[in-house]
């Protein structure tokens, strides 16, 4: 009987066959923890080893500053330097400090993911990395401490869904639509404890961008982690990053032709149209021409979701065809992921033409993925975003948002009230 | 072990910036200020007048959405003895073991109990004991188990490690 991706990435890591339902020891790869959670993780494991507790091995632990950086408050700056203190006295090298981005996006372009490898974050968003073929996982304070002692965890090994995508996006139709159509299908639970392999045409074909967008929101269904093998130029960027065991690596982790599966779906893209996630949770979804003409007060673009160069690029493309000019009804914030993404941004410019049009352009975080950040929501303000959650007060208490592609949330942000992108396209 | 307690009930889905919301999760370090404001966006009675003891019921996929343990710290530093739904978030699971906070799973005992039904969870039994009836719940894995015995997760690495 063949094994599935995570199967084989178990069995690596655990150094034992395992069977469905088992519930094993891995070693871990990489151990990370972001600003706030960071701080949290720091304070429980000096508190648990007396303070004077040494981690496993300090190459294999991050920390990224993404949600509140640079730090806005007394308390947010403080629980900053406790991680910046603690890395200092631990040799932890791998340090990615307020001027770098959502940590998942840095991690990947620093060459620290690997398919197979087995990651860890206090961000329910880190099994993004299985758009490489890690096996990330979210997870609490207490499994990161404990993962810092001897570089373990465990893992019940999850039954696998496999997704199919087959056909061509239509013009201003992308990744996201198809996520959101598939929250919508499934729902919050709809691949509850699962890994998810997504393969076929679509797949094969797409943007490591596009893998993110995909792979990010299998969280949004209660999914384990969504996984896809790198393939074509997806692999020859992680080879140049990650270095040339990624190939071997993809050889001996992809499916086997005759893995078994819990489920298998199929979706066609062809007549895919703009979706959008409505007020107040991801998979209350409907078409954006279902709710066009709604006023919008706020558009947001960014996250580890839709933050990378190729949807600010969408975005771009849709405020070219709006003559570069956004409703002044709207306030419109755009956040890179990264720095990197920020870089190439500046360089196509695009920054520039964003400013004109009246667009705040921001430093590279989450950004708007919580009520503690700028761009905040006041109550009864709508709001439109690219992030992944729309559940009600997280981004101000009484406000509401649709979430959506870049493309349509550029639409909104031209129009000011919320506007399918293939009307601004043609 | 018997915990015996008052019931607040709430839906399917229930997420974690619901149950502790985002804005103090930057903020605020301290457990007893955490319990203070647990689940003050979805249910401000609750937030105002839930009692040690209290058991929370949920629908399915209790405590989806952001990884953050003070969703689970909040409950357990209130005091709150159990919760009984009918599937729990994956994150939130392992959270509920990792601060010792007791989870049942048991769809019928969900559908029977209302709000404000005083109820028993019989750990011994495996019971969920209300004046509308007794429920059968599953065992903790043995894994699990193993992990609850020598006191959580963290006790447990150390003791493999010889660790005191």
């Amino acid at each position: 009987m063949g094994k599935t991706m995570i199967h084989k990435i178990i069995e690596r890591s655990a150094g034992r066959e395992v069977k469905v339902g088992d519930r094993v020891w891995c070693k871990i790869d990489l151990s990370t923890a972001r600003d706030f959670g960071g701080a949290n993780c720091v304070l429980q494991f000096l508190d648990v080893t007396d303070r004077k507790g040494k981690v496993w091995d300090p190459s294999k632990i991050a920390f990224t500053f993404d949600l509140q950086a640079p730090a806005h408050s007394e308390k947010v700056a403080v629980n900053q330097k406790i991680i910046r203190d603690f890395a200092k006295d631990q040799g932890i090298e791998k340090v990615f400090d307020i001027n770098w981005g959502i940590g998942q996006h840095v991690l990947l372009e620093h060459g620290h993911v690997k398919p197979g490898d087995v990651i860890l974050g206090t961000d329910s968003h880190m099994n993004l990395l299985g758009a490489v073929g890690a096996f990330a996982t979210g997870v609490g304070n207490t499994d990161i401490v404990a993962s810092w002692f001897e570089g373990t965890n465990w893992f019940r090994v999850p039954e696998t869904m496999k997704v199919t995508v087959t056909g061509r996006f239509a013009k201003g139709v992308c990744m996201r639509d198809l996520l959101t159509k598939i929250v919508g299908d499934l729902g919050a639970d709809g691949m509850f404890f699962k890994a998810v392999e997504f393969g076929g045409e679509t797949i094969e074909a797409a943007s490591l961008a596009d893998r993110i967008t995909l792979c990010s929101m299998v969280t949004e269904m209660s999914g384990k982690v969504g996984l896809i093998m790198p393939n074509g130029e997806v692999l020859n960027w992680l080879v140049e990053r990650a270095g040339e065991e990624v190939r071997d690596r993809v050889k001996a982790l992809a499916a086997d032709a005759d893995a078994v599966y819990s489920d298998d779906l199929h979706f066609d893209v062809n007549r895919l149209e703009p979706m959008t996630s409505c007020p107040d949770a991801p998979d209350n979804v409907k078409r954006v021409r279902d709710v066009a003409g709604t006023a919008v007060d706020q558009v947001h673009i960014g996250s580890c979701s839709n933050g990378r160069f190729e949807d600010i690029e969408a975005a771009y493309k849709v405020l070219e065809a709006g003559r570069f000019k956004v409703s002044p009804k709207v306030r419109t914030i755009i956040t890179p992921s990264t720095r990197e993404v920020m870089r190439k941004c500046a360089a196509a410019g695009y920054i520039e033409k964003f400013l004109d049009a009246g667009i705040v352009f921001t430093n590279p975080t989450c950004s708007l993925c919580t009520a503690e950040h700028y761009g905040v929501l006041p109550s009864g303000d709508v709001g439109v975003s690219t992030t992944n959650r729309n559940f009600i007060g997280k981004v101000g208490k009484g406000s509401h948002t649709y979430l959506m592609s870049p493309m349509s949330a550029m639409a909104t942000a031209v129009r000011g009230v919320i506007t399918d992108p293939r009307d601004i396209l043609g | 072990m018997k915990i015996t307690g008052k019931v607040w009930k709430y839906g399917d889905d229930v997420n974690t910036d619901v149950i502790f919301p985002g804005k103090y999760t930057y903020t605020i370090k301290e457990r007893s200020e955490m319990a203070k404001v647990a689940l003050e966006d979805l249910d401000p009675e609750f937030t105002q007048n839930a009692k040690a003891g209290d058991i929370i019921v949920g629908g399915k996929n209790w405590g989806c959405g952001s990884s953050r343990e003070q969703a689970v710290s909040c409950l357990k530093e209130r005091g709150i003895g159990a919760i009984i739904a009918k599937s729990f978030a994956r994150i939130y699971y392992r959270n509920c073991f990792n601060e010792g906070l007791p989870i049942i799973i048991s769809p019928d005992a969900v559908e029977a109990i209302e709000a404000g039904d005083e109820v028993t969870v019989d750990f011994d039994s495996g019971k969920v004991v209300t004046a509308r009836g007794e429920f059968p719940f599953p065992p903790y894995p043995d894994f699990v188990k193993g992990l609850i015995e020598d006191g959580g997760l963290i006790p447990h690495v150390k003791k493999s490690l010889g660790l005191k």
